[in-house]
């Protein structure tokens, strides 16, 4: 990687490489992702961009690596203005990013996929050549992949190393790695970790996205952290503490005091005092033991997880996405076979069942992905208000009719109950609000009358007055006596909400206790990967 | 049977195999970069009459061109049709074959004789003289082009880019192609050689055209595709399966008495696609977005 | 001073509710439009006069009560084949394989021929069997997908070949008629669909093509079975989450399309003057086709029982009156064109929301719609104050 050919010569005369300055970021449905977002990035540096999900970091780096276009601002370079229409430009321009889900061609092998992102159209490809190139590149960084097998029959951490070789094959200058540990067993971090190292010395910066705390401190120079769209902080990493950025990830701490929820006056349903029901002499109702699991890419995503849900209370799972939550919902609710553990529901079990086996056993589930989980969105409303439940006895005719007049019946009380705005049964589901589709969907389960609702995101997407709908209805639920999972991204409704508090990362529990024995800092340390007993 | 029976009918066979394997080279071009084209019997028939006229017009080599143009310029409305237009490639394809039907059948009325039309033998594609009887030379050409294109798939960056395009779109896209020219141009491709196939049966083969002169072809290229497992050597195969058993049908026919009923004969490639696809012969596997129409997220 | 503003608001309502509420319909008409609009371009081409061969096809189809009856006859199978796709659509799948289900119930309904029973008893079991053979050519590919991953669209069309030879098969060799080889045995009259409209072909299987459909419609919409059908056509994660077997919808709803087909071939044996037999020796050509026709039919009448009886009518008048509009005039059309009538229209289907193509009419009329309410709004304040 000569220094002087290339991008390179752009970026000594100011000392920088790149500069975003006042990048703003709104999508189509109107959600701001960044707000004025300004960041330099120096030459061999190795920045680590933190903060939790939906705090702009993905976006922010999709748009320096021209995926995105930003919606004000503008990206520079000591040269000037630089706009990247497709990542292919990003990619000349020196500005490369492996993805967290790989951008590879399955039945191609590494030297294939590399070959893709070169050469010209109608070349003959000299995959020799390509191949030649490859074995030099592995032995320079050290990352060792087979080269001729077909990808999708790699493991996962080998798969990101062919990403990474694909990218570094282009001579760039700036790597990006979007939360690259999360797939890769702690060898395979060190030796990843080692390149990057090796890469800095050799001039190239790299962009570490993670919301790991513990990382971002062992091989950062330097940590940005994104809260909400913007940046809260721009910091060295020698005098960055683990308290301190868990405080800027997750919001201002009062000092030393505990529990500062974020939640404004009017979403708390009541004083929190007076919602801490004491989960009475109540039955166990969901039990959980060192349950394991894989995720889709073949690696371990839920590590031991150990629980229990009693009638009465709201269990909330609290951590950023990502680490085993989806996983663990699955295993409960009939998605996803475990690998080893045990869960029952008072005492019979639910693993590796099918879903309407465990409907009946008292588990009803409102999940994260209402449209690909939840809804048939071309529907009415009538029609997804049955879903799971139309075998019921009271909707059967004979000779297997489904009685419309009793299902409308059925529907209107939901609506009544639930204050689903629609223009009646018959309305198409897509035609609701995402607020009422959860509503929808919330009355449906709990019509199911079960013994335990397991909510995953329960308030994604919605606006306040849903969100705070639902919350009550939560709250409600739990003072009938019901068992309640609620699995959240959303850290101040999960504290906001549970009586037991888990926080779980990388497949595991890293505490399970009261929510109000914790401060917000501890929290953020524990969603970050930093045991308990670490904190000063 | 005969050694004159045998060689009468492996001529039969390699006549046959001609338009099914150009047209089944085509579609593999096409199926690998994700589009599945239904109409290609349709482009048969419309570019054997476009070919017959073109032939009329300025001979042989005139009629494959125009036919070859046809076909290319059909495929190419299907492929914006899918790709950019985001439409359902089957009911396209199922539109092209109606809309094919009754043109043809149409334009050979308007020509004069309904349903029939006869191309002239001096405007046909001279067949050589061989040891084996009179033989086309466009069997020359169905021999050639599957490792043609076997080499350019393989070979070829190009080909990279068609696999991609047709497996993981999304990679595609990251690796900074076009995936919808790519698919635009592979079906364009596609449609160009079921255009020469179709040109080859009315002024290289058959002689004339008739309102149902691709009996079908269209779709047992489709099936030798399947039994290919887009791996143009096998079309060669395929073809030459279902033309061999076109051929002994043909000869069964003629039998005094008959052993099987030739349909029975007819069935069988049939059935040996299915065979081939359920997994009893052979594995085959196609491009996760085949069929799919692809949109950047 | 202004009509009543209660009054105009319903009525704008309406009409907004009506243009978008029906707008796949409307997608159809237009399609269909496009399509003649194509065929009238050709014909203008090739020297034609379009607009007088257009009025013999409108006479010709719906002139009088023989064309209207002709018209009906026409459409009777093709409302079975297409009932066949759009079951099968409704389930997320593609059953291409309508020409040779149909070919196969053709074959069983012209078994009857083989033995003798009372008049009606007769037919009935002549239906009967042909649903069943239908079913059973329609099952198979069902189940290969099922359990071997086959995709269905494969093995339909094998099937179609594989059904359309052995059908041949059984029409010159089997059941065929002693004493012309070109066809097969006659259905008896015992087993023969009555003819309604005497000089016409227009025969009481009009009835069954009606009542199949509504049938079916009830099944999909007013069903346990078809709701879980039409769930799992529409998102097999969120109904295979509500506990919807998936297996069973897409098996299912080959069935069914497999017994409409099996039907429609019998309609043609059973139901077709003046031979009432399947003449094998000119390759079918009372069947041929009416598959894939079907499969327009279906397309075009948005993959709804209902939409496909009027689809229905609309194609069948358009056989109809294509065999009019070749004779009409002094240069008259041939009707081959017709098929190319179909083919455009089903092009013009293939493309999703052909409205929203010409986005700027839909702007137009949304800034109207928004314009008009706005005065509506103002007037009723007007009235109040």
């Amino acid at each position: 990687m000569n220094e002087n050919a290339g991008p390179g010569a752009r970026r000594d005369a100011d000392g920088y490489f790149l500069r975003a300055e006042a990048i703003t970021k709104i999508y189509s449905d109107g959600t701001v992702a960044l707000k004025e977002a300004t960041l330099e990035i120096h030459p061999r540096e190795i920045i680590g961009l933190l903060g939790e999900n939906g705090a702009g970091k993905t976006t922010l780096t999709k748009i320096l690596s021209g995926l995105l276009p930003p919606s004000h601002g503008r990206v520079v370079s000591p040269r000037g203005p630089v706009r990247f229409a497709n990542p292919r430009e990003a990619l000349d321009f020196g500005i490369g990013m492996v993805h967290q889900h790989f951008a590879l061609v399955g039945t191609f092998t590494a030297t294939e996929n590399v070959a893709l992102s070169h050469e010209r159209p109608f070349s003959r490809i000299r995959l020799a050549k390509t191949r030649e190139r490859l074995e030099a590149l592995m032995e320079e960084s050290g990352l060792r992949v087979p080269l001729d097998v077909p990808v999708e029959k790699l493991a996962v951490g080998e798969q990101q190393r062919v990403e990474i070789l694909k990218v570094l094959s282009r001579d760039v200058q700036l790597l990006i790695l979007d939360e690259p540990t999360s797939v890769l067993t702690p060898l395979e971090v060190d030796e990843l970790f080692a390149l990057l190292h090796k890469l800095k010395e050799k001039g190239t910066s790299v962009i570490l996205i993670t919301h790991k705390l513990k990382e971002v401190k062992s091989i950062t120079d330097r940590i940005v952290v994104l809260r909400h769209g913007e940046i809260v902080g721009d910091v060295r990493t020698a005098a960055a503490t683990t308290e301190r950025l868990a405080q800027l990830m997750v919001g201002k701490a009062l000092e030393g005091e505990p529990t500062a929820v974020e939640l404004s006056a009017d979403q708390l349903p009541q004083t929190l005092a007076a919602r801490r029901k004491k989960a009475s002499s109540s039955e166990g109702i969901l039990h959980v033991a060192d349950l394991v699991a894989r995720g889709n890419t073949g690696e371990i995503a839920v590590n031991g997880v150990t629980f229990d849900v009693h009638g009465g209370e709201i269990f909330g799972i609290a951590g950023v996405e990502g680490n085993g939550q989806s996983e663990l919902v699955e295993c409960l609710t009939g998605l996803r076979v475990p690998v080893s553990g045990v869960a029952t529901i008072r005492g019979t079990n639910i693993l590796g069942k099918d879903p309407r086996q465990i409907y009946r056993l008292g588990v009803a589930h409102v999940p994260e992905d209402r449209w690909r989980l939840g809804l048939v969105l071309p529907f009415t409303l009538a029609e997804n208000a049955i879903l799971g439940v139309h075998r019921w006895e009271e909707f059967q005719g004979p000779f297997g009719i489904l009685r419309r007049g009793k299902v409308n019946q059925h529907v209107r009380k939901l609506m009544d109950r639930f204050d689903i705005q629609a223009t009646g049964p018959n309305a198409p589901a897509k035609s609701l609000s995402g607020g009422n589709q959860q509503k929808l969907i919330v009355g449906r389960e709990l019509a199911k009358d079960p013994a335990i609702i397991v909510a995953s995101q329960p308030t994604r997407g919605l606006d306040i007055g849903a969100a705070k709908y639902i919350r009550d209805l939560l709250i409600e639920m739990r003072d009938n006596g019901r068992a309640i999972l609620l699995v959240s991204a959303d850290l101040d409704e999960v504290l906001a909400l549970a009586d037991q508090l888990a926080i779980m990362y990388e497949g595991r529990f890293m505490t399970l206790c009261r929510p109000d024995s914790l401060n917000r800092e501890q929290i953020g340390m524990l969603m970050g990967g930093v045991a308990c007993k670490e904190v000063a | 049977m005969s050694w004159m029976d045998i060689v009468s009918l492996l001529r039969i066979a390699l006549h046959a195999m001609v338009p099914i394997t150009l047209t089944a080279v085509g579609e593999i071009v096409g199926e690998t970069a994700g589009l599945f084209n239904i109409g290609l019997e349709g482009i048969l028939l419309i570019s054997a009459f476009a070919g017959a006229l073109g032939a009329e017009i300025g001979g042989p080599w005139v009629g494959f061109l125009i036919g070859m143009g046809v076909g290319a310029m059909i495929g190419l409305i299907f492929a914006v049709m899918a790709t950019y237009w985001k439409g359902t490639q089957m009911v396209i394809g199922i539109g092209i074959n109606l809309f094919a039907m009754g043109l043809v059948a149409f334009g050979l009325i308007q020509l004069g004789a309904p349903g029939f039309h006869s191309v002239p033998r001096d405007v046909q594609l001279a067949k050589w003289r061989t040891p084996m009887g009179a033989m086309s030379p466009m069997i020359v050409a169905a021999l050639v082009a599957p490792f043609i294109i076997h080499w350019f798939i393989r070979r070829t960056r190009a080909g990279l880019v068609l696999k991609a395009a047709g497996e993981t779109p999304e990679a595609a896209d990251v690796a900074g192609i076009n995936v919808n020219m790519t698919r635009l141009l592979a079906a364009t491709f596609g449609g160009a050689m079921a255009g020469i196939a179709g040109a080859y049966m009315s002024i290289a083969w058959i002689g004339s055209v008739t309102k149902d002169l691709s009996a079908g072809r269209g779709f047992i290229a489709l099936a030798t595709v399947v039994f290919s497992g887009l791996n143009p050597l096998l079309a060669l195969l395929g073809g030459f399966i279902f033309g061999f058993f076109q051929g002994l049908a043909e000869w069964v026919k003629t039998l005094p008495s008959k052993p099987i009923p030739f349909q029975f004969v007819s069935m069988l490639p049939y059935i040996v696609t299915l065979l081939v696809v359920s997994g009893a012969i052979g594995r085959v596997r196609f491009p996760k977005a085949l069929g799919e129409p692809y949109k950047r997220e | 001073m202004t009509e009543n503003p209660a009054r105009e608001s319903r009525l704008l309502r309406g009409v907004h509710r009506t243009v978008t509420g029906l707008h796949p319909a409307l997608e159809s008409v237009v399609a269909g439009i496009v399509g003649l609009l194509i065929g009238a371009l050709l014909m203008y081409i090739w020297g034609f006069d379009p607009w007088k061969a257009y009025w013999a096809l409108l006479r010709g189809a719906f002139g009088g009560s023989y064309e209207w009856a002709s018209s009906l006859a026409r459409g009777t199978p093709l409302v079975l084949t297409a009932l066949t796709f759009s079951i099968c659509v409704r389930a997320g799948m593609f059953n291409i394989g309508a020409e040779g289900q149909m070919m196969m119930g053709a074959m069983a309904a012209v078994c009857v021929a083989l033995f003798a029973a009372p008049t009606g008893l007769h037919l009935v079991i002549g239906l009967v069997f042909a649903a069943v053979i239908g079913a059973l050519w329609s099952v198979v590919p069902a189940l290969l997908k099922v359990y071997r991953g086959v995709s269905e669209v494969i093995s339909t069309i094998m099937f179609n070949w594989i059904g359309r030879w052995l059908a041949l098969y059984l029409a010159i060799y089997v059941i065929v008629d002693p004493m012309r080889a070109e066809k097969t045995l006659t259905v008896p009259a015992s087993a023969r669909f009555p003819i309604l409209v005497r000089g016409t072909d227009l025969s009481a299987s009009v009835f069954l093509a009606v009542g199949v459909a509504l049938v079916m419609y009830f099944l999909l919409w007013h069903t346990t079975m078809g709701y879980e059908v039409r769930a799992a056509g529409l998102n097999p994660t969120a109904a295979r989450y509500g506990g919807i077997r998936n297996k069973r919808t897409m098996i299912v709803s080959f069935l069914l399309g497999g017994i409409t087909s099996g039907l429609a071939g019998a309609t043609i044996a059973m139901g077709l003057p003046p031979s009432y037999a399947i003449f094998g020796g000119g390759g079918f050509p009372e069947l041929t086709n009416i598959g894939f026709d079907g499969m327009a039919v279906a397309m075009v009448g948005r993959n709804h029982p209902i939409g496909i009886l009027l689809a229905a009518i609309f194609f069948g008048g358009l056989n109809a009156g294509g065999r009019v509009m070749q004779f009409y005039g002094s240069n008259p059309v041939p009707l081959e064109m017709i098929r190319v009538v179909m083919g455009a229209i089903v092009l013009a289907m293939a493309i999703p929301e052909l409205i929203r193509l010409f986005p700027a009419v839909k702007k137009q009329g949304e800034r109207l719609f928004a314009a008009l309410r706005r005065r509506r709004e103002t007037r009723s304040k007007e009235g109040e104050a």
